[in-house]
């Protein structure tokens, strides 16, 4: 039993933005009250929040392992020491398992999604994240190159999702998988023959039968058939390309009226021509935000420092290393996706990059719904989820962005609207919104992200500081679970964290129309695939699917 | 008797097609397996070894867990090695008792191939999984490498032997291999290109310029068979998906590194005109488990100190075996490999002169002789368990037979639980 005492709460899902008051925790829950003599943290003159919640990020399985086997020069300038609580470890861009759960656990947040698991690697995404302390955490299962889905996509009836939303629901379960990730849906496909992509929604995937658009159509349908908490999460086409606003605007517009979750914005806001320099674009894809409900989106901020690009979106891999000319992993995933790694550097003066930074700002500061614009630097892409505070900051605090903005190559900051020196200052209620209460909805999570009478007793104190990132930086208290975890900067405990998986009602039937799609395109035996050791799985938290509309 | 799916894990292929038929406490019968995993298999179900002995005498696994915890708490340079053999759920224990007495460890076994990884992490690598070489691949070369014999059922897996490749997707594919002498793989192959030993990095380089029209100055090259690494850098470029084959007779050798790191860049060279990938083939069975759980929980695949209370790797400072011909450790826990067989000369002498803890299912000559000694459940017929395939794909082991011994995992967290209590007291 814990009281937090007297601090200055913000959680915004349930109205509340700054008011002095108590929280209290039992049993792992927020609870109504707790008896006077309970433990007492006195937060007078601090800033009390929900644990933070990461909607996209990259921190389990093969790809981001390949990638931590890349950066041995930078694991050995930056090392966890073992101590009596927690496990030794190393940094960098992309950190060892333990490291990087203490360090998001450091940082206030208490759920991240791993947005990329090849469902092949399930088994072994779901290891690392058993050696992942303290933060509760789900991922999102690849389907968007899924050769047995688009055979499944191309025999279903025009405006009918056929078998797809059993098959769906078949790979969320054989996987323990939270939700569905499409990246760049049948481009991936395409680079597996001859290093080839798709350019639009419309370009057939050779062979197949099917497009990107039938693809995205037909799943986003499907996952809303199935009533999964969280909506399809898209990774569009043409990352990266100058004028790629297009093919994400025609991704939007195909996906009008039903639910969906676009993956780092930033990195499809480019106009300009192909092959040219970018512009940004980013004021109209905040302007169609504002207009559709049910469309949402992290921005994927880049921030100026070394990053590492880490996709299931092989065919930008590849151009990525035709500019740095150094390292780069291609590791293609039989019957199902791609990955490619680049390690990068993200340069203020570099127009390119600057441009990036600035379209990201963009996005966050001309939405006007920031339930549906959240904060991610689609770590390590963008940037590591350590450069959160900064990001804050430059969100928070004018007076600095406009420092930063001084700083970056000027025909890029010429090309947004920066260079207009807008007012707008984030508020710590919004700020609350981007980081946790925003995220947790867009997920479905509806034990997170808040501090309403049973909730997840996941909290976040802050020491009040007129330096945002300071701020942001060094948690006074974080407490996952009613656990004191984190106390001035230093872990107090490291208790494992759950697995977040969801829970769907289907026909199993669907496996025998799965079973010979399998022998024709896999090298392990189907019954091998589903994952069912309980050491991977459990202790696990189901989240109900609301099938055909169904309350839990 | 009841026939029961199980997955061999003989070599780094993981053939989870495996059929048991289970008897009274025994496999009587194991159905598609190649040589090495009926030799797998039977060492897995053979008369174990006693489940614990210090000195040679049998005792309670308890006491054994005492002995063992007491030599590698007061050793000042513990090594963890072996590991290749053991599954990652061991690997993970391994991993977790390094750290907690601030070891060395590096996983090492009989093929070891370790300049392989080295290269790819210096260099980055494209690669794939089984099912999208057998599946689009249209050109294959073996480089040095007779999976035939190293891993007979590979190639029948890749459909890269004569009867798959005409039965593939691709029927005019081809398999090319280039060695010293004509292998069984070659056999199997379109094309034999015969390559003297120790040429390969030449012969790698001339490869590249040859694939980037670059005009080669030929006396280097003297020897090389040009003529016909002119046809197949042809064929690379204009293949739509190419895989490239290697092994340890490219890595295991003085100029190992460097021979992968030739080879390495000529696939990158190819990834500008062609979707070629490299495919190194691991010996072990989860050689690949090993490099892949220390790479999460440390952040390097290989050759780890612990000595300072965090990770520190440096392959040669602390590979396993430099650390035993150096004569530096001064005990030593090795993990399900027999390291008196298989070490060089030099580093198996050290082994034999420091007190070592061996923990595997197999009565081997290095167990007979260690301090202490463990015999645990097998994994794959007595344990569940997960392995890494040498392309990366996790594969589960089943446990077709019951058995009340410890695992390796359960023998080292034991050990590793023994220490903290000590620490704790």
């Amino acid at each position: 039993m814990l009281r937090i005492a007297q601090g200055r709460v913000y959680d915004p899902a349930n109205g509340i933005d700054g008011e002095v008051r108590d929280v209290c925790l039992d049993g792992g829950k927020v609870v109504e009250e707790v008896p006077s003599d309970a433990r007492r943290l006195d937060a007078r003159g601090m800033v009390v929040m929900p644990g933070g919640v990461d909607i996209h990020s990259h921190i389990a399985g093969p790809a981001v392992n390949a990638a931590r086997k890349l950066a041995p020069e930078e694991h050995r300038a930056d090392v966890v020491d073992r101590t009596a609580v927690t496990r030794s470890g190393t940094g960098g861009t992309v950190p060892s398992t333990f490291a990087t759960g203490y360090r998001y656990a450091l940082l206030g947040y208490t759920t991240v999604v791993d947005a990329a698991t090849p469902p092949l690697a399930a088994r072994h995404a779901l290891a690392e994240l058993r050696d992942t302390p303290i933060v509760d955490a789900a991922f999102l299962v690849l389907m968007g190159n899924n050769l047995s889905l688009f055979e499944l996509i191309r025999e279903a009836a025009p405006d009918s999702t056929g078998r797809v939303a059993e098959a769906v629901a078949w790979w969320l379960e054989a996987t323990g998988g939270y939700g569905v990730k499409l990246v760049n849906p049948g481009g991936v496909e395409m680079w597996k023959h001859g290093n080839r992509n798709v350019t639009s929604l419309d370009d057939e995937v050779e062979g197949l039968g099917v497009t990107p658009r039938r693809v995205l159509s037909t799943i986003a349908t499907a996952v809303d058939e199935l009533g999964l908490p969280h909506p399809v999460h898209v990774h569009c086409n043409n990352l990266g390309v100058a004028g790629n606003w297009r093919t994400t605007m025609d991704t939007l517009d195909t996906l009008e009226g039903r639910r969906a979750h676009l993956a780092h914005l930033q990195f499809h806001a480019y106009g300009g021509s192909p092959g040219k320099r970018p512009r940004s674009r980013a004021p109209e894809l905040a302007e169609h935000l504002d207009t559709h409900p049910e469309h949402s989106a992290d921005v994927g901020q880049v921030m100026f420092g070394p990053a590492t690009t880490m996709t299931a979106d092989a065919p930008v891999s590849a151009l990525l290393r035709d500019i740095t000319g150094g390292k780069w992993v291609n590791a293609d995933v039989e019957a199902e996706t791609g990955c490619g790694i680049v390690p990068f550097a993200y340069q203020e003066r570099n127009y390119v990059h600057a441009l990036q930074w600035g379209i990201g700002l963009e996005l966050f500061l001309l939405s006007r719904d920031p339930w549906r614009v959240v904060l991610s630097t689609d770590h390590p892409n963008g940037a590591s989820f350590l450069s959160y505070p900064r990001l804050i900051r430059l969100l928070m605090d004018r007076e600095f962005r406009n420092e930063e903005i001084a700083r970056a190559n000027k025909k890029a900051i010429g090309r947004t609207v920066l260079r207009d020196n807008l007012a707008r200052e984030y508020t710590l209620g919004e700020i609350a919104i981007v980081t946790r209460a925003g995220p947790a909805r867009l997920l479905g999570l509806a034990h997170k992200g808040h501090l309403g009478v049973g909730a997840d007793a996941d909290v976040t104190v802050y020491s009040e500081n007129a330096d945002r990132e300071e701020m942001f930086s060094r948690p006074r208290y974080v407490i996952k679970g009613g656990e004191l975890i984190v106390e001035d900067g230093e872990l107090r405990a490291a208790p494992a964290g759950d697995l977040l998986r969801v829970s769907i009602d289907f026909d199993q039937e669907i496996e025998r129309t799965l079973e010979p799609l399998f022998e024709e395109r896999y090298s392990v035996q189907f019954s091998n695939y589903p994952v069912r050791e309980p050491w991977l799985l459990e202790p696990a938290r189901r989240v109900r699917a609301r099938r055909g509309g169904s309350e839990r | 008797m009841a026939d029961r799916a199980a997955t061999c894990a003989g070599c780094g292929c993981g053939c989870d097609d495996i059929e048991v038929a289970v008897g009274a406490e025994a496999l009587e019968r194991v159905t598609g397996t190649c040589p090495l995993g009926d030799a797998w298999f039977a060492e897995r179900t053979a008369d174990p070894p006693p489940a614990a002995r210090v000195d040679g005498r049998e005792v309670d696994v308890a006491e054994a867990v005492d002995v063992a915890a007491a030599i590698l708490s007061e050793a000042r340079f513990p090594l963890v090695c072996g590991l290749t053999a053991t599954d990652c759920e061991g690997q993970r224990a391994a991993v977790a008792l390094a750290e907690a007495i601030g070891a060395v460890i590096d996983p090492v076994g009989p093929t070891d191939a370790g300049a392989a990884a080295a290269a790819a992490q210096a260099f980055g690598l494209s690669t794939a999984t089984f099912g999208d070489v057998r599946d689009r691949a249209e050109v294959a070369v073996a480089w040095r490498a007779d999976p035939a014999t190293t891993h007979p059922r590979l190639l029948p897996r890749l459909r890269l032997d004569r009867a798959g490749r005409a039965a593939g997707a691709h029927p005019a594919r081809t398999l090319v291999v280039i060695d010293a002498e004509r292998t069984e793989t070659a056999e199997e192959a379109d094309v034999f290109i015969a390559l003297p030993p120790e040429r390969d990095f030449e012969a790698l380089w001339a490869l590249r310029a040859l694939v980037r029209d670059i005009p080669i100055d030929r006396d280097p090259t003297a020897g090389l068979p040009l003529d016909a690494f002119g046809e197949l850098a042809g064929r690379l470029r204009a293949c739509s998906y190419g895989a490239m084959l290697y092994g340890s007779g490219l890595a295991a050798t003085a100029d190992g590194y460097v021979n992968v790191l030739g080879l390495l860049a000529l696939v990158r060279d190819l990834a500008v005109t062609a979707h070629v990938v490299a495919l190194p083939l691991r010996g072990d069975g989860n050689a690949r488990g090993a490099e892949d759980v220390l790479a999460w929980q440390t952040g390097y695949p290989s050759a780890v100190s612990f000595a300072r209370g965090h990770p520190r790797a440096q392959p040669g400072e602390f590979s396993a075996v430099d650390v035993l011909e150096r004569g530096d450790a001064d005990a030593a826990l090795i993990v399900g490999f027999d390291a008196l067989g298989q070490l060089p000369p030099r580093a198996a002498d050290h082994v034999r002169r420091i007190p070592t803890i061996v923990v595997g299912p197999g009565a081997t000559e290095t167990a007979a002789v260690a301090r202490v000694a463990f015999g645990t459940a097998a994994s794959g017929v007595y344990r569940e368990a997960t392995v890494h395939r040498m392309d990366g794909v996790p594969v589960p082991l089943q446990a077709p037979l019951t058995s009340s011994r410890a695992g390796d995992r359960d023998v080292l967290a034991a050990i590793a639980a023994r220490i903290a209590g000590e620490e704790g007291s």
